[in-house]
């Protein structure tokens, strides 16, 4: 059963659900904006930027207490039930994820304020480079996760589940890489262990997208899809569909 | 926030002070509603006071019927004339000239009055009842006999009438029913203490007679009971029965539409038809006697009939569904259902319409007309087959009567008559009083 | 949890001879089909105590229920919801033929209660409203003692033959409604003087004192407090031990709450059935969904 667009009887009910989904989209809006911003950081080595992304990560904080409020509102004044339960069950995971995903980009400001502001030498390029495609893969993600929420398009929810082992891949990839760095020249050890928990941090950004994505096609079809093999996950998503 | 705040959209009309168009009207209002008010206070006060007028009416003539004249006289129960052979032989004692042991009373009283005119008027004070009471007295009490005592003897209704009052005393002789003498020597009783009124058991214990200070309103009574007796008995099982089966059971289909049309239709058939329905059918086809309770209770009965059905039927409706979902609910069948539940949550409102139905039968008079309970009959009934008469036909008949005595007695009887209706009304506020279930 | 098996659907369908319930043109979506409409939804069950098939209702001319399907399991509750006019409490008096007082009602279609088809003529009312109990929406216990209220079914079906069989009946029917302790005392008082939601439990105590096999209710709290309400919902889920129970409600909370499975009406058609959680959460139609979410016209 897909996501009904008619209006509630009662319009307070379609407001307060409309502003729900707006404050979450919002909150996805400054998520988005801070991972580019603490990667956008990290590549011109801006330590202040940096500390502006650590500084704005408490907004997302007190964005999701907001929506947990609402939430809560919602579920005790309008016993929402069928799609408007999922809706806001699904939102308030999302937000979550969402806030999960500021923390990443929190740390990765974190990480670029180690390497630049120590005493020690800037490490090389190549230690940095798995950053890059990483981060535009993670932010694609994040992106594309939000469209679907904000569409309701459960089959480009369904895309980013995908890219997510695609995220995962360039993460082993990249640690592999590092760890020969590291074996190659051990004085690279420190640049390289902070570079991992930038890499570990963007592939749980992957993750936590995936997850978003995931509450979505639940929200949208009412199918849990999580913890399920990708083959299998387009037929449970599309098995629910009936003609209306 | 999301009230239509678009006063441009709804009429212009919504924009004026909605306070002052009010109160523009308001004053109007008012007075019509005052004036309303005052139609009613005056339709009702009407009511009352015509009520009242009946009642005082009534009250003022039939008050003086319940007290009765009685003339005191020394009697001497002269064994010569009571029992000459001193058998003490009941026949004999039955069957003496009392009379003259009245007349001996009263020459004892005006031993001046001579002539045998004279005497006859002044015999004439008492009534012929005396002679009764006397005898009754001594075949109670024979060892009355020799003895001398002063005893209260009933009036005649002329005597009684002048002592009441109601002649006139400034008439001629000749357009008076009581002559001069007799009113000289009334006004000397009264003067010695020998005339007194005394509470009237005879208007209560006697049958009809043409005599006014001897006619009792007994004998309709007992007619009017087994009459009622009859109807209630009658009509009241079959309309009860009749309300059910059409409420319960019975399909609605055209033929019980028809069947409810009908009893609707027979509950509003003039009186008097059934009268003569009874006639037909009960006298002259199937042979009853005329005049007897049970034709007449019979007659009554299908007047009755319509009034009881049409009560036990709403009586019947205004007992809640839910009570009966819930017995069929339980499994019980349909007749468990009315029998337990639906019959005794109806019984007092059937109860109060049968006598309500009742009360009608009992005031009716036209019917009765029709099968002969119209006879003058002395005798108080005893059964349902013995000729009867009934309260309001008795009322009917004294009406017609000339003498002054039964005037006050046609109100008194009415009075009776009101009294048993206030009675049954109130029987039937107290049963639904009583009764009556707050579900 | 029913896990019926199409196997076993197919043969009961066989056996019942109806409609086919069939497997949508998506792949795990159950529908069954009759004629122009379809039931969402598994409408079998694996134990069933009552089995419906093709029921309709006509009041004179106009229909009240089309062609409807569906199982009641063994010791479960089913809810019937939707919105006025329905069909739902239509249905819910054809189990057991309540109808039959209304003038003018024709039911057509097979209902069985395990292996009797409750409307042959071989099946006396009488038997069968003893066997399926009924609470009403309003409580309406007789206007006698709470004791004769309880003591009513046993009296008129003869169940009991001393007047201590009788008590120990009574009073085990008020235990098991819940109901003995605040009334043990008083026994004799009227029933109708008791407060609303201890009518409606002397009610139920009535209706469990004749040991139907189903109780139906129809709107049993809607006259009630949410106290007096939650006491109730209470009740039918220990009831729901001994008894199959079907509840017709307009509060989907309630149904949520009390039942194993849902049935949403709509207009005289049995719209979706299925497992009350999968019908508040995720309903498979979307006049099921527009209902419970308050989209509803």
């Amino acid at each position: 059963m897909a996501m009904s667009q008619d209006a509630h009887t009662v319009k307070q009910f379609d407001v307060q659900l409309a502003n729900l989904r707006s404050l979450v989209l919002e909150m996805g809006g400054l998520v988005e904006k801070q991972i580019e911003n603490a990667i956008q950081a990290l590549n011109d080595e801006n330590l202040t930027a940096a500390r502006e992304v650590i500084a704005r990560d408490h907004v997302i904080n007190g964005l999701q207490v907001k929506s947990d409020e609402d939430s809560v509102n919602l579920i005790a004044l309008r016993q929402p039930l069928g799609s408007d339960l999922r809706m806001v069950m699904s939102l308030s995971n999302i937000t979550t994820d969402l806030e999960r995903i500021g923390d990443g980009a929190k740390k990765i400001a974190r990480m670029t304020i180690q390497i630049y502001e120590g005493v020690g030498s800037p490490p090389s390029a190549r230690l940095l480079r798995d950053i890059m495609p990483m981060s535009k893969l993670a932010i694609e993600m994040l992106h594309n996760s939000l469209d679907a929420l904000a569409r309701l398009n459960t089959e480009k929810a369904l895309q980013v589940t995908k890219r997510d082992g695609d995220l995962d891949e360039e993460f082993q990839a990249a640690l592999r890489r590092l760890m020969t760095y590291m074996m190659e020249d051990s004085r690279t050890i420190g640049h390289a262990i902070n570079v991992i928990f930038a890499v570990k941090a963007l592939e749980r950004i992957g993750d936590h997208c995936k997850n978003i994505a995931e509450h979505i096609v639940y929200m949208v079809e009412g199918k849990n899809i999580r913890h399920r093999n990708i083959d299998t996950r387009r037929d449970v998503a599309a098995q629910d569909t009936l003609e209306k | 926030m999301n009230k239509p705040t678009s006063a441009a959209s709804a009429p212009a009309i919504l924009n004026r002070d909605i306070k002052t168009i009010v109160n523009a009207g308001l004053k109007r209002r008012h007075a019509a509603e005052t004036r309303f008010r005052w139609y009613g206070l005056i339709a009702v006060s009407l009511g009352l006071l015509f009520v009242v007028l009946m009642f005082g009416n009534i009250i003022s003539k039939g008050y003086p019927a319940f007290w009765q004249t009685y003339i005191q006289l020394p009697i001497k129960f002269d064994p010569a004339v009571i029992d000459p052979q001193g058998s003490r032989d009941p026949k004999t004692l039955e069957s003496a000239d009392y009379a003259a042991l009245v007349r001996a009373g009263m020459r004892q009283m005006f031993p001046k009055v001579e002539g045998r005119l004279e005497l006859r008027a002044l015999y004439g004070l008492v009534s012929s009842n005396a002679a009764l009471e006397l005898q009754s007295r001594v075949l109670q009490n024979p060892a009355l006999i020799g003895a001398e005592q002063e005893i209260w003897l009933l009036a005649s209704a002329d005597v009684d009438t002048l002592v009441k009052g109601n002649i006139d005393r400034s008439l001629d002789e000749t357009e008076r029913p009581i002559k001069d003498n007799q009113v000289g020597w009334v006004d000397k009783l009264k003067a010695a203490g020998k005339i007194e009124k005394q509470f009237n058991t005879i208007l209560f214990s006697s049958g009809d007679s043409r005599e006014p200070e001897m006619a009792g309103i007994r004998g309709a009574l007992m007619g009017s009971f087994y009459t009622l007796l009859v109807t209630f008995l009658l009509s009241f099982p079959i309309g009860v029965a009749t309300a059910v089966y059409l409420e319960e059971f019975a399909p609605k289909n055209r033929w019980t539409d028809i069947i409810e049309v009908n009893i609707n239709n027979l509950a509003a058939v003039p009186s008097i038809v059934f009268g003569l329905l009874g006639l037909a059918v009960f006298i002259n086809f199937f042979g009853l006697p005329r005049s007897a309770p049970l034709v007449g209770g019979l007659v009554l009965s299908l007047m009755t009939l319509p009034v009881i059905i049409i009560a036990g039927r709403a009586a019947l409706t205004s007992v809640p569904p839910s009570i009966r979902e819930a017995a069929l609910g339980m499994g019980a069948s349909k007749l468990q259902m009315v029998g337990h539940h639906v019959l005794p949550l109806a019984m007092p409102g059937m109860l109060t319409g049968s006598i309500i139905g009742m009360a009608r039968a009992l005031g009716e008079s036209a019917p009765l007309l029709m099968i002969g309970m119209v006879a003058f009959i002395v005798d108080v009934p005893k059964g349902l087959m013995d000729p009867a008469t009934v309260l309001p036909v008795q009322v009917y008949l004294w009406s017609d009567l000339p003498e002054r005595a039964f005037v006050e007695r046609t109100s008194a009887a009415i009075m009776v008559l009101l009294a048993f209706m206030i009675l049954m009304n109130g029987l039937a506020i107290l049963l639904r009083k009583r009764f009556e279930r707050r579900w | 949890m029913s896990t019926t098996t199409l196997e076993t659907q197919t043969a009961l369908n066989g056996a019942l001879n109806i409609g086919a319930e069939t497997r949508s043109s998506q792949p795990g979506i159950l529908v069954t089909d009759y004629n122009n409409r379809q039931t969402v939804g598994k409408i079998t069950v694996d134990h069933p105590k009552m089995i419906c098939r093709e029921v309709n209702v006509y009041y004179g001319a106009k229909q009240a229920l089309k062609n409807v399907g569906l199982d009641i399991g063994i010791n479960e509750v089913v809810a019937f919801i939707g919105p006025s006019g329905c069909g739902k409490s239509t249905f819910l008096r054809c189990l057991n033929r309540m109808n039959d007082t209304i003038t003018g009602c024709r039911v057509t279609g097979q209902i069985k209660l395990d292996s009797d088809d409750i409307y042959d003529k071989s099946i006396d009312v009488v038997q069968l409203r003893a066997r399926i109990g009924m609470v009403f929406q309003k409580p309406n216990p007789f206007p006698k003692s709470i004791y004769e209220n309880v003591a009513y079914g046993p009296r008129i079906h003869g169940m009991v033959n001393t007047k201590a069989e009788l008590d120990d009946l009574v009073r085990a029917s008020l235990e098991r409604a819940g109901l003995l302790k605040e009334v043990a005392t008083r026994m004799e008082e009227p029933g109708t003087s008791l407060s609303g939601g201890q009518q409606q439990r002397l009610c139920i105590a009535r209706a469990i004192a004749v040991n139907p096999e189903v109780i139906l209710m129809d709107e049993p709290c809607s006259a009630l407090d949410p106290i007096a309400t939650a006491k109730i919902e209470e009740l039918i889920d220990e009831l729901r031990e001994s008894y199959t129970i079907v509840i017709v409600t307009h509060s989907m909370q309630q149904a949520a709450r009390v039942s194993q499975r849902t049935a949403y009406f709509h207009l005289g058609d049995l719209i979706e059935v299925g497992e009350t959680d999968q019908v508040f959460t995720n309903p498979k139609h979307k006049l099921t969904e527009d209902y419970i979410t308050g989209r509803f016209g």
